[in-house]
């Protein structure tokens, strides 16, 4: 094969792909500039758990350990303890509670099977997304990096609304 | 004995069944499953919570199986549709006053309600009712109650009437308001914890583990109990390495005690992971000062050093080798081999308050299992309380009375509590428990006898007529308060007393978990005993090893003794009195930390399982033995293997020949240890000296008429009970705190130590 042909045959080969290039350009954009703007999470997105508190602020878990029998991934570690104060001072809304209660990232496959087997409704995955840590050790969060009235939200996140239709921009790839 | 042999055809199947039989039991074991709560085989029958139901052909409604014995052509069916809505309107019916609070019950999980519900429950309630409510209860420092989750399988009344004797709880109210409750509102008994344990609900929890796990979370180990000589087997519940509860093994597999436990079995074990345990290896560098912590090689090492110069000083005899009845035959067997083959010592011993080597050297029959009390047909009790001290004992004697129809003769100097089971209760005078063995060999005449007991010479007629009537096991027990002749004529009685159709057994009533082993492993072979080892401290005696410590009443009038022995080595878990003047202490492993086996007084040998790893830098105890004995230059061989030291005491110990640690791993078959069976022999001369001790006997003290306390010896505070905050509130008489509905070890408060312990029993 003569030089000649081979730069034909390659101009060619990149004036057809930048024209699929700037085809795009006058299409509508769908990357989002995360982190300068939120990214649209689905309702029932799966992120960092959190826990619950009743009504009156006490923590709805008791600390019944179906979470951790349910885990696929053994990264739930709760320690039960009894608490003898009356229903107004307690820490729970029962005299059972949890006095540690730590989910390990590094483990966790955010499969929602936690959040299936609580029978209180103590624990919901949140959509707190961001979870990436300098260090390993940082990924075992305690029950204050769990707890919805202790953990700290993202500002990099929206939740769709119901009826919005998140998945559209997908489909039009 | 030749059975009568009955066809029964159950589901179409024919069985062949020994008449008697009762129908729950021949289906089960034919293979067909089913249900029930109430029903207990070792109980008394209830036939209340009617799920085993069945049809029986001829019969005109649907029958409880538990209640129902076989009859020759029986026809049953135990699956049809009839049956299985009969059963299914039963869970209902259960479930309509039952609280679906299964994830804060401590129950949840192994609880046969929940297994019920799962194979027979419906998918949802149609009641629609407000269901039943009582607020959750404490009723003892041990026992949690939560009324309105009971249904009234009654279990719990029948194992505290039938078991304890105690009666202690029991059914109150009517009707639909019935709840289980005690008298008075608080639990005043022994404290056992079996209705905790049979309870198929969350109705009544162990109030020490509460809310702290879930069973599934727990791994159960099978072991020993570490506290009296009956050896209960049981189940630890351990959690990242934290004994959390104890509870007994499966009713259905376990041989020797089902579900019995006592309070110490049960409640007992908080001194494992206490922080009082001694952490790291300490030496006391000079006499007087303080101990400092050291590394396990510096110790040992500082330890080899004095007891070499020691030795060469003062000749291999002034070194004194003390086990503990508490250590595992591994430990005691190493300790013993260490005393005589390495240092070379003749002044080994152990500290035990009981010395039971007479009565063993002399042994006319072998010993009788706690299965042989429970259907013995006469029980002899010299001395002793078992109810108290060997808790298990007690029930196999009171189920023998009461289900087996067993004659009772007691003789003691105290109206102990298993006197009310009695058939005859012998009032001694206090020490005069040897005269009981006089009368029974007939070394004396019954005046001599009678006066010195201070009874009538009828009552000692009517022990021997009991005895000749006596068709099937006679079992003779007797505690420590005998002499050595005494124990020997004891011994050879069963020469005296067999018939035809009698057979003799001995069941020795010792105190410790492992005194039988330790007397097997030849520890009680030594020149001295613990007392004139103490005496001789400081002349005859140089340095002292103590693995264990020694009693306080072994101390007792001997506090300087140990502060005058140039070198004091003691293997602990705790700081005691004899770790205070200790030169060098180690950290020992608990029963739940290490592998081994103990005997107990049935003579069985059963395996101590690690449950957990050794807390702190503890050491199990052969092995610090093992450890020193490289020091000095002998290495045993043993390398970490529990199991190879047995091997070696069944190759140096007669009695265990052949016994390897596989064959002791079912415990529903707990094997026993062939003692030597003495051959008859004269025992005039013991009966002379026995007589001779007799006749000095005084005739004066006063008989003790009042019955001892309910747990006046199984709440004593002791090194390894001090550390359960319960039992200090139970030794100071248990009092009823304001309200029930909290735990009263947050509301009373008997001293700032016990506090700091509540605090940390609540952790």
């Amino acid at each position: 094969m003569s030089i000649i042909t081979d730069v034909i045959q390659s101009t060619k080969a990149i004036i057809q792909g930048m024209g699929v290039t700037l085809s795009y350009i006058p299409k509508r954009k769908w990357t989002v500039q995360y982190p300068e703007e939120p990214v649209t999470v689905q309702p029932r997105y799966r992120g960092q758990h959190l826990l619950h508190v009743d009504e009156n602020g006490k923590e709805k878990c008791v600390a019944c350990f179906l979470c951790a029998a349910a885990c696929p991934s053994e990264c739930i570690y709760i320690i039960a303890k009894d608490d003898p104060r009356s229903p107004a001072e307690r820490t729970g809304v029962d005299e059972r509670f949890a006095e540690v209660y730590n989910i390990d990232y590094g483990r966790c496959i955010f499969c929602g099977y936690c959040v299936e087997a609580c029978p209180k409704d103590a624990i919901t995955h949140g959509y707190n997304f961001e979870l990436s840590v300098y260090n390993r050790a940082d990924l075992l969060k305690t029950k204050t990096d769990l707890l919805i009235t202790t953990q700290l939200q993202s500002k990099n996140y929206r939740v769709a609304f119901s009826d919005e239709d998140v998945d559209s921009e997908y489909k039009e790839v | 004995m030749t059975q009568d042999v009955i066809k029964v055809t159950i589901n179409n199947k024919d069985i062949q069944v020994p008449k008697g039989a009762r129908l729950i039991e021949v289906c089960r074991d034919s293979g067909f499953d089913i249900p029930s709560f109430c029903y207990y085989s070792d109980l008394a029958l209830q036939a209340s919570c009617r799920m085993c139901l069945v049809r029986i052909e001829k019969m005109p409604k649907l029958q409880t199986s538990c209640t129902i014995t076989c009859t020759d052509g029986m026809v049953v069916t135990t699956q049809s549709e009839e049956i299985e809505k009969a059963q299914r309107a039963m869970v209902e019916f259960l479930l309509a006053n039952h609280p679906l609070d299964c994830p804060v019950c401590d129950r949840g999980g192994e609880c046969e309600l929940q297994e019920m519900a799962f194979d027979w429950g419906g998918l949802e309630e149609r009641f629609t009712e407000k269901k039943n409510y009582y607020a959750e209860r404490y009723l003892s420092p041990m026992v949690a109650n939560d009324p309105q989750r009971c249904i009234l399988c009654k279990r719990c009344t029948r194992v505290c009437d039938e078991w304890m004797g105690e009666d202690a709880i029991e059914a109150g109210g009517r009707g639909a308001n019935t709840v289980i409750g005690t008298y008075g509102g608080w639990l005043d008994c022994s404290q056992c914890g079996n209705c905790i344990e049979v309870c198929p609900t969350g109705t009544l929890l162990d109030a020490t583990y509460r809310h702290q796990a879930r069973p599934w979370e727990l791994a159960q180990t099978v072991s020993t109990c570490t506290y009296c000589s009956d050896g209960c087997q049981m189940s630890l519940g351990a959690r990242g390495g934290e004994l959390m509860r104890v509870v007994a093994r499966d009713r259905y597999v376990n041989g020797l005690n089902g579900e019995f436990l006592c309070i110490k079995g049960r409640f007992g074990h908080p001194f494992v992971n206490h922080e009082a345990r001694i952490r790291t290896p300490m030496i006391r560098y000079k006499k007087g000062g303080k101990l400092i912590p050291a590394t396990w090689d510096d110790a040992i090492r500082h330890v080899a050093s004095k007891l070499d110069s020691i030795a060469n000083k003062h000749g291999r005899n002034s070194i004194g080798i003390v086990g503990s009845p508490r250590l595992t035959n591994e430990a005691l067997y190493l300790l013993k081999k260490f005393a005589t083959d390495l240092i070379g010592t003749d002044n080994y011993a152990v500290t035990d308050s009981v010395n039971l080597t007479p009565f063993f050297a002399n042994l006319g029959a072998p010993l009788a299992t706690h299965r042989d009390i429970r259907y013995a047909k006469t029980i002899v009790l010299i001395g002793g309380e078992p109810e108290e001290l060997q808790p298990l004992t007690g029930k196999q004697i009171r189920q023998a009375v009461r289900n087996g129809g067993a004659r009772l003769i007691i003789f003691n100097s105290v109206p102990i509590r298993l006197r009310e089971q009695a058939s005859q209760f012998i009032h001694i005078r206090p020490g005069a428990e040897e005269a009981a063995v006089l009368a029974l060999a007939g070394g004396a005449t019954d005046s001599l006898v009678s006066r010195k007991m201070g009874i009538e010479t009828a009552e000692l007629e009517k022990v021997r007529g009991t005895i000749n009537e006596t068709e099937g096991d006679l079992i003779i027990m007797f505690d420590g308060s005998l002499s050595a002749a005494a124990q020997s004529a004891l011994a050879q009685l069963s020469y005296l007393l067999r018939a035809d159709n009698r057979r003799v057994l001995f069941h020795p009533l010792p105190l410790y978990n492992n005194s039988i082993g330790a007397l097997d492993m030849g520890m009680t072979n030594g020149a001295i005993d613990v007392t004139q080892m103490l005496d001789a401290a400081g002349r005859g005696i140089r340095a002292v090893c103590v693995a264990g410590s020694f009693l306080p009443e072994q101390l007792r009038g001997r506090e300087e003794s140990l502060a005058k022995l140039d070198f004091l080595m003691v293997q602990e878990l705790f700081e005691t009195d004899t770790t205070s003047f200790a030169d060098v202490v180690l950290p020992a492993a608990s029963f739940a930390e290490i592998d081994g086996t103990f005997t107990n007084n049935d003579g069985f040998v059963q395996r101590v399982r690690q449950s957990i790893p050794p807390v702190n830098q503890s050491k199990a105890d052969w092995m610090i033995t093992d450890q020193l004995a490289r020091e000095l230059g002998v290495e045993f061989g043993f390398g970490m293997s529990a199991s190879a030291v047995f091997n070696e005491i069944a190759m140096q110990v007669p009695g265990y020949a052949g016994l390897r640690y596989p064959l002791l791993k079912d415990e529903s078959k707990p094997v026993q240890v062939k003692h030597d069976i003495a051959v008859q022999r004269d025992i005039s001369n013991e009966l002379e000296t026995v007589r001779t001790a007799v006749e000095q006997m005084d005739e004066s003290p006063e008989k003790h008429n009042d019955t001892p306390d309910v747990g006046h010896e199984l709440f004593k505070i002791r090194t390894l009970t001090d550390k359960v905050a319960q039992f200090h509130l139970l030794a100071a008489g248990n009092p009823r705190p304001e309200s029930l509905n909290v735990s009263p070890l947050y509301q009373i408060t008997l001293s700032d130590d016990l506090r700091a312990e509540a605090v940390v029993a609540g952790d």
